[in-house]
């Protein structure tokens, strides 16, 4: 499933890259951002608390809870992804548990 | 004890080797331009337009293969680079001209798993288009930057320094001309990308050379004012030779930096680091040997006409 988020840049499509990866700790979503008309592409991970995602884990779900935080952090989260993938060769990972809920 | 690693009573003769390093300059700088007429700058997407895919394997493979799986999308022409660690399974697809832009990523990951299958899947980390109107401007605007805050310092230096001589503004602007060009000339040799980032690289080696070249100048313009009577090529030697431990050291310390930049800094920061550190070493030297003797050509050349204007 992908959903559509509008940002400064344009419109957006957010998806799961990858299967989801479950631990007894963690749920670990990779999520790519790609522009609608496929100038650009960007993939992120996002590693949730699997007491902050309703049980079983499911991918569509975790991109809805996100998808209105994806739209308010859209910029940031970008240029963190792009830097990571760009210098250091490896997703950049945002980090949700009980410390930090974001739209969880 | 104090440390001294230029001794305070240095006295090199700089002004005196002028013609042989003036003469080597020359010829670089020849060089130079040749490479860039003939050979050109490494654009990158910035400034030739087109699409940059980054993409990571499970298992290793080779640029051929990728090549080979990417044909049958029929995209253009295709540059596959290593990008990183061999462990680390990542290259850089780069498609100067592409004729469908719809969806690339997902093309893309679809032609390399058909190929490679379920034994070592593709994954596209990234992809980013410049369309290739922006990255000509971008190319125009980036020689605009360089020439604009070339000739504006001259005329700067040139105003400043008018009381002793109009020709340190001149011989600022060759000075910094050599070294945009040794610079240029380096990163053709080396194939460095030239980015926006190498880019903001060469401005600031501008801004380094024409400050050693300024701190040079000012010495020169203080002790003609102290010794009036001492011809130009003494002064502007003690000159150099009284900035001598300022300039090595002010010099060494940021060529230390941009050293382990350059072994440690990744591709993303090696080219800019490179950029960095010739041009601080040629900022440095033309300071020394372009800009100081073409004030010494001039004066010398404006003294022997008035002289020549008086006989007559």
């Amino acid at each position: 499933m992908a959903l559509e988020i509008v940002t400064g840049r344009g419109v957006y499509r957010i998806l799961a890259a990858a299967p989801l990866e479950c631990t007894s700790v963690n749920v670990v979503l990779t999520l790519a951002m790609e522009r609608a008309d496929g100038i650009e592409r960007v993939v992120t991970r996002c590693r949730v608390a699997r007491e902050l995602v309703g049980e079983p884990p499911e991918s569509d779900a975790i991109i809805e809870r996100l998808k209105g935080w994806l739209a308010r952090e859209f910029e940031l989260t970008r240029e963190a992804a792009l830097k990571a993938i760009r210098s250091e060769r490896r997703l950049h990972e945002i980090i949700f548990d009980q410390a930090n809920r974001g739209p969880f | 004890m104090s440390l001294q690693l230029i001794p305070p009573d240095i006295n090199l003769d700089f002004v005196g080797k002028r013609y042989f390093f003036v003469a080597l300059s020359t010829v670089i700088n020849l060089a130079a331009i040749f490479l860039l007429l003939s050979v050109g700058l490494n654009y990158g997407v910035d400034f030739v337009g087109g699409s940059v895919v980054q993409i990571k394997f499970d298992k290793p493979t080779s640029g051929d293969q990728i090549r080979l799986a990417l044909g049958v999308l029929e995209l253009g022409e295709v540059t596959v680079q290593d990008f990183g660690a061999r462990n680390q399974n990542q290259f850089l697809v780069r498609f100067e001209k592409v004729r469908n832009i719809g969806s690339l990523g997902k093309r893309i990951e679809g032609a390399l798993n058909e190929k490679y299958g379920s034994g070592n899947q593709a994954h596209v980390l990234r992809v980013e288009t410049v369309g290739a109107k922006v990255g000509h401007d971008l190319r125009v605007d980036g020689f605009l930057a360089v020439a604009v805050a070339t000739i504006f310092m001259g005329v700067y230096i040139a105003w400043q320094f008018a009381r002793v001589s109009w020709s340190f503004g001149a011989g600022a602007v060759i000075a910094l001309i050599h070294d945009v060009l040794v610079v240029s000339g380096a990163l053709v040799l080396s194939r460095f990308e030239f980015d926006l980032t190498t880019l903001a690289a060469l401005l600031t080696v501008i801004g380094y050379s024409v400050h050693d070249t300024i701190i040079v100048s000012d010495r020169i313009r203080e002790d003609a004012a102290k010794r009036r009577r001492e011809p130009l090529d003494s002064i502007m030697n003690r000159a150099i030779n009284e900035t001598l431990s300022r300039t090595i050291l002010t010099s060494g310390t940021a060529l230390t930096v941009l050293a382990a930049l350059l072994a440690l800094g990744g591709p993303i920061l090696r080219p800019a680091a490179f950029t960095l550190f010739i041009g601080i070493i040629t900022g440095t030297y033309s300071s020394i040997y372009i800009a100081a003797p073409v004030v010494l050509f001039w004066e010398r050349g404006h003294r022997i006409k008035g002289a020549a204007a008086r006989a007559a």
